[in-house]
């Protein structure tokens, strides 16, 4: 098989390299409320997130020049994300017992 | 009514044909067939966040208040566990690659073992949470009554059990994956020359790891900006 055309050491070197940065991005994960955003840590949240996540995908999971396979991944986030905005996004935005429902007003909460 | 056998034929670059006798060694296919079953998991996931985004919406300070109440060490430690995990697993397959069998069951292990490390400390969690009386049908949970939580934290909470519920019976699933990998690699049937198997179940171990990367800070995190502003934590 092509993909056994390895060297290891390469190999190791970069899966090393890859742990540094995401336990960094974990402690910065840890830092960010005490420096900055302090009051509204869900985006710079989301983005450190998002970075941890392009490193596993790319190097990892081996994504790096497949193509195909990015297309394929792009793809199914979007179907999420369309699919949500349509089937529920619409939905909820014309729901018509919305001052009934306990999600949408919760009443009786406390 | 019988049907004749009719032969499937390749022919290779050079123009000559061949009768396919397997697929077994279609390393490619079985790769993107197993991308196919992940990008199920990717929408499975994606879609429960989504609905606790838009949960997060209608009561941002509940959730808010109720990430700040769990206890983001044991989050963060478990963060880490799985981290250094994904690390382990990738190198067993490099290793696996490079024909060294013995080193690759031994990273194997090393990720069942930190495996049952990260379900350990969930457990201590849920337990924790639990004595406090937020667990899943505990009376803090059910609405509309004296004694229950705001209905934003009884949504939180509940989400928050079910996500990590369902990301824990991943990581049980990976442990028995694990096992029967080990089990092919002691047969022989997995081996450097054939190790899609191998390829995939590291591949499963990273889509595990790569929902907790969002798990920890949506449910974790949100809210730490409470505790540095109150100048205290809450962990349960």
């Amino acid at each position: 098989m092509a993909t056994n055309n390895i060297d290891y050491n390469v190999e190791k070197k970069i899966y090393y390299k890859i742990l540094i940065g995401l336990l960094l991005l974990t402690a910065v994960t840890f830092i960010q409320p005490h420096l900055f955003l302090a009051g509204a840590s869900f985006v710079p949240q989301m983005m450190i997130a998002v970075i941890k996540a392009y490193l596993i995908v790319i190097y990892y999971m081996h994504l790096k020049g497949e193509k195909l396979i990015i297309s394929m991944v792009w793809f199914t986030l979007g179907l999420v994300i369309v699919f949500f905005i349509i089937i529920i996004g619409i939905d909820v935005a014309n729901f018509q017992f919305g001052a009934e429902s306990y999600i949408t007003s919760a009443p009786h909460a406390n | 009514m019988s049907h004749e056998y009719v032969p499937e034929i390749a022919t290779d670059r050079e123009g000559n044909q061949h009768e396919v006798q397997g697929w077994q060694d279609d390393f490619y296919g079985g790769k993107l067939g197993f991308w196919l079953f992940m990008f199920t998991e990717v929408m499975m996931f994606g879609a429960m966040f989504l609905s606790l985004a838009y949960y997060n919406s209608l009561h941002p300070q509940e959730f808010i208040e109720a990430s700040a109440s769990l206890n983001r060490y044991l989050g963060g430690f478990n963060t880490v566990i799985l981290l250094i995990s994904a690390l382990t697993m990738g190198l067993g397959l490099l290793k696996m690659r490079s024909g060294d069998i013995k080193g690759a069951k031994l990273m194997i292990w090393a990720t069942i073992l930190l495996a049952l490390i990260f379900l350990g400390v969930k457990a201590v969690e849920w337990t924790a949470e639990y004595h406090h009386g937020v667990f899943l049908g505990l009376p803090a949970m059910q609405g509309g009554h004296e004694g229950s939580m705001p209905f934003g934290k009884i949504l939180f909470f509940g989400m928050y059990f079910t996500m990590t519920g369902l990301h824990g019976f991943h990581i049980i699933l990976g442990i028995g994956l694990m096992i029967w990998l080990l089990k092919r690699i002691n047969a022989g049937k997995v081996s450097p020359e054939h190790h899609i198997l191998h390829w995939n179940i590291a591949l499963y171990w990273d889509i595990v790891h790569l929902i907790w990367v969002f798990v920890f800070p949506y449910y974790y995190m949100i809210g730490a900006g409470v505790s540095v502003a109150t100048g205290g934590h809450h962990g349960h």
